[in-house]
């Protein structure tokens, strides 16, 4: 695995990204590269860019300056429904809440992907009944998220972005409202699912014990990338 | 301190603190005021309309109408239709009552939790409200008194009586039923904090019967009103016919709103297990979750539909019967104005519904903009939340509008048969106006599809 | 931490000589340093020295002499003392990389690039423990020895970050002392 981010053509790599939103610009000059089956961290403090970065890398703002490339393609040129279809069936996102839609089950929410993609939904079901299998959350399919622990909504979560089998997962701070034991049993399910299928993963964290599930840490300060320990 | 001072003391704090909570507000609750101000300027101004033509009695000249608010029979008839009007505006001021529900519960579970005491959150909560309706109600009496004087130099006190009642009246009751909507809020403060779904919204609904029922209670009064001192002889023979109607059209509205409800909840329930595509699933599990959301505007719907349905056929014969008979006891004019005064009503009371249905719609949205915002960037197409929002209005409608267009025809049928003494011909044209209403419907629902595209921006995702 | 009492604590189990009890400790505390064969010898003499362990017998089959040891009724009693016995929350702070800091800043150093590296390699033996605890079959000990470990790191690594940002005021106050 290479963990050094010096692969000549990472999977998903961003050159020079500026975004600003009204004055503040969120961004100012952020490089970073993802190469396949890579689990990497993003961390800083709050306000540093870190959920911007992983939009514009997730394609879903584009930057006001600098380029998004993914699989060797510019991935801030394509076109919205394109755009949107990639993050349908390539990526997978968590946020720390609110990816799950509170009126569908769990396994509804799990098999909605499959949906959208034309899947019958017997099958869909089937399927999204391994995905809860695997990340330990069967037993609550029935339930819809505002009936689940956080823990339990985060694996769903999970489930979703995961049972494309995408090539990239972004996590947005996909532990940030739970306990120890649930962060740990959140992280061990994405990191040995990403493992097992070869996905990348981009996973944005403020939390040092989570970050120390990636292979590789960057650390973002005002709006651009520093690698750490390296001496200014 | 004597108790007076203290007392109105506490109001004037209470009336700051209901100020400085909605001018500090977003501009959501703005677009409330200004639409719950409107919706009881609706209220206000039909309301007036009915009081003052209930306070004549006996036969008068009056130059507009064209001679149907001349007689107490067919006056009769105008102020059950105007009362009438008011219950779509009911059904609009439910929906308005909805903008921004969730941030102000919060809001005021929030002045409980830093200890206000409930009595005085409920009092905050009926201020902002019953504002809003003052400014509606006093607007719309300012101009119809206005309008009123340059009709009649002289109204009875028994007018100025009414305008008064109904120019306090309404802002009063837009306050009480602010401060009984409040009632969980002000029982749970902690819940609302922490975002627990209500089961059920049926306190709203309760408060839209209410109205209806008060509707119903006015009907008779007013016609009684504007009836006495008529002689006995001169009464028209449709003089019960009005009353009747009104009756039967409440009754049928009360168990429209529950009727509703019920079939979007089964529906919600039917679909969900059956559904096939991503935006159907979503429309019915929404259903299935929240069956009462949409009810009132619903429940309009159908009555509208039932009366524009019933109305056409009942013109259909009234005009075949004003062809056929040589000799009238009126001018024609008189039959067809009143014919197209009441097709005004039902326009008028159709727009008001479908204006509420575009309110639902667009509430219902800006509720969920950060989950719509999640949605997408989980690359869920926006064609799909699109075709769940409209569903989740086309579903539960086309029962509601299969029953009120069934009840319409029935009424348009009826009327043929009892009207016509040679062979009644069914008005099939009647059967266009449930699917006209229903596109209306579908159309007014669409107005939001714009917001969903501005909701689904990622700018959405970034305050977590 | 006390060896004495963790071979206490093992022999509380029944008779064990002195490889075997090596063998269970390293099993037992994984991600610990693992004892030597020399310590544990040397604490079994002195447990049999203070009276709270005694030679159980000896055995050989066809190998070298083994002795076997087993906890006396005294060794029973001091164990149940230790283990109930409070561990003194942190009576001093020693702090290495705190003393680093004071010290590079007192001799013009550059502290902001030490914490740097510090941090990435506090970050480093992270990502080890935590690919220790999440490889498959882990057993539970093992992952609550690495949790107990990511914890403290993790502790020292928010430390870092605090002091780091606070590093002018800091080296402010050192100077003028």
């Amino acid at each position: 695995m290479n963990t050094t981010g010096e692969n000549p053509v990472p999977l998903l790599a961003a050159r020079d990204l500026v975004k600003a939103y009204g004055r503040s610009e969120a961004l100012r000059g952020a490089s970073v590269g993802l190469d396949a089956g890579e689990i990497l961290a993003v961390t800083g403090t709050s306000g540093s860019g870190k959920s911007t970065l992983l939009h514009c890398l997730a394609g879903i703002v584009r930057p006001d300056a600098g380029s998004v490339s993914y699989g060797g393609a510019r991935l801030d040129e394509l076109p919205e429904k394109r755009l949107s279809e990639l993050r349908r069936t390539e990526f997978g996102v968590v946020f720390q809440f609110g990816q799950l839609i509170p009126e569908l089950t769990a396994v509804d929410n799990v098999a909605l992907p499959l949906l959208l993609a034309g899947v019958s939904r017997a099958d869909a079901h089937t399927r999204a009944g391994e995905w809860l299998e695997r990340f330990g959350v069967r037993g609550q399919a029935g339930l819809r998220p505002g009936e689940m622990s956080g823990g339990q909504a985060q694996r769903t979560a999970l489930a979703r972005a995961l049972i494309t089998r995408p090539k990239v997962v972004f996590a947005d701070e996909p532990t940030g409202a739970l306990d120890s034991l649930s962060t740990e049993q959140v992280m061990t399910a994405l990191v040995h699912t990403a493992r097992e299928s070869g996905t990348a993963v981009l996973l944005i964290t403020h939390d040092a014990q989570v970050a120390a599930y990636a292979d590789r840490e960057v650390r973002m300060a005002d709006g651009a990338v520093a690698p750490v320990g390296v001496t200014a | 301190m004597t108790r007076d001072l203290r007392t109105s003391g506490v109001l004037v704090t209470d009336l700051r603190m209901a100020w400085l909570l909605t001018r500090g507000s977003d501009r959501r609750e703005w677009w409330r005021v200004g639409l719950t101000a409107l919706g009881a300027a609706l209220a206000t101004g039909f309301a007036l309309a009915a009081v003052s033509l209930a306070s004549l009695q006996g036969q008068y000249a009056i130059p507009v109408g064209a001679g149907l608010l001349d007689e107490p029979g067919t006056r009769a008839g105008v102020i059950v239709s105007l009362l009438l009007l008011l219950v779509p505006v009911l059904g609009f001021l439910g929906q308005c009552a909805r903008i921004g529900a969730v941030h102000r519960d919060r809001r005021l579970a929030g002045l409980r939790l830093a200890g206000a005491s409930s009595a005085r959150v409920r009092r905050i909560s009926a201020l902002e409200t019953g504002l809003a309706c003052l400014l509606g109600s006093a607007l719309a009496t300012v101009v119809s008194v206005v309008v009123l004087l340059g009709q009649w130099q002289s109204p009875t006190a028994l007018t100025w009586a009414g305008i008064a009642v109904i120019g306090l009246g309404v802002p009063v009751l837009g306050a009480s039923a602010g401060a009984l909507a409040l009632r969980r809020v002000v029982a749970s403060p902690l819940g609302w904090v922490r975002r627990v779904r209500s089961r059920s919204r049926r306190t709203s609904g309760l408060l839209s019967a209410g109205g209806v029922l008060l509707v119903a209670a006015l009907a008779p009064v007013a016609v009684a009103v504007t009836s006495s001192g008529s002689p006995r002889g001169s009464r028209s023979p449709f003089e019960g016919g009005p009353l009747i109607v009104a009756g039967l059209l409440v009754v049928v509205g009360a168990a429209a709103v529950g009727l509703v409800g019920g079939t979007a909840g089964l529906m919600g329930r039917v679909l969900a297990r059956r559904a096939r595509t991503a935006a159907t699933l979503i429309a019915a599990e929404r259903l299935r979750e929240d069956p009462w959301a949409a009810a009132r505007t619903h429940a309009a719907v159908l009555l509208v539909t039932a009366v524009g349905t019933g109305f056409v056929g009942v013109r259909q014969a009234l005009n075949a019967e004003l062809d056929q008979t040589r000799y009238l006891a009126a001018d024609r004019s008189f039959y067809t104005a009143g014919l197209d005064l009441t097709a005004a009503a039902i326009l008028v009371a159709l727009a008001i519904t479908l204006g509420g249905l575009a309110v639902g719609t667009v509430e219902s949205l800006a509720t969920r903009r950060r989950g719509l915002a999640a949605q997408a960037a989980a690359g869920v197409p926006r064609e799909v939340l699109g075709r769940a929002l409209l569903l989740e209005t086309a579903l539960p409608l086309a029962p509601a509008l299969l029953l009120g267009g069934a009840g319409g025809m029935a009424i348009g049928v009826w009327y043929a048969r009892l009207t016509m003494n040679g062979s009644p011909g069914t008005p099939y044209a009647a059967l266009l106006v449930p699917l006209g209403v229903y596109a209306a419907c579908l159309l007014a629902a669409a107005t939001s599809l714009p917001l969903l595209n501005r909701s689904v921006r990622p700018a959405e995702l970034r305050y977590t | 931490m006390s060896t004495r009492h963790i071979l206490l604590g093992l022999l509380a189990g029944g008779p064990s000589h002195g490889y075997d009890l090596k063998r269970r400790h390293d099993d037992r505390f994984p991600e610990a340093r693992p004892l030597a064969y020399g310590q544990v010898y040397t604490t079994l003499q002195r447990l049999v020295r203070d009276g709270l362990a005694e030679v159980d017998g000896t055995e050989s089959d066809g190998g070298p002499e083994r002795t076997r040891y087993r906890s006396t009724e005294a060794g029973t009693r001091e164990l149940d003392r230790w283990a109930g016995q409070i561990a003194p929350p942190a009576p001093f702070v020693t702090n290495e990389i705190f003393a680093k800091v004071v010290v590079s800043i007192l001799a013009g150093g550059d502290p902001d690039a030490y914490l740097r590296a510090q941090r990435a390699a506090h970050m480093a033996r992270m990502r080890e423990l935590t690919a220790v605890k999440t490889a498959h079959g882990a057993d539970l000990a093992t992952v609550l020895s690495a949790d107990y470990a990511l914890n403290h790191l993790d502790a020292d690594l928010r430390w870092m970050n605090t002091t780091a940002a606070r590093l002018t005021t800091l080296t402010a106050e050192v100077d003028a002392a």
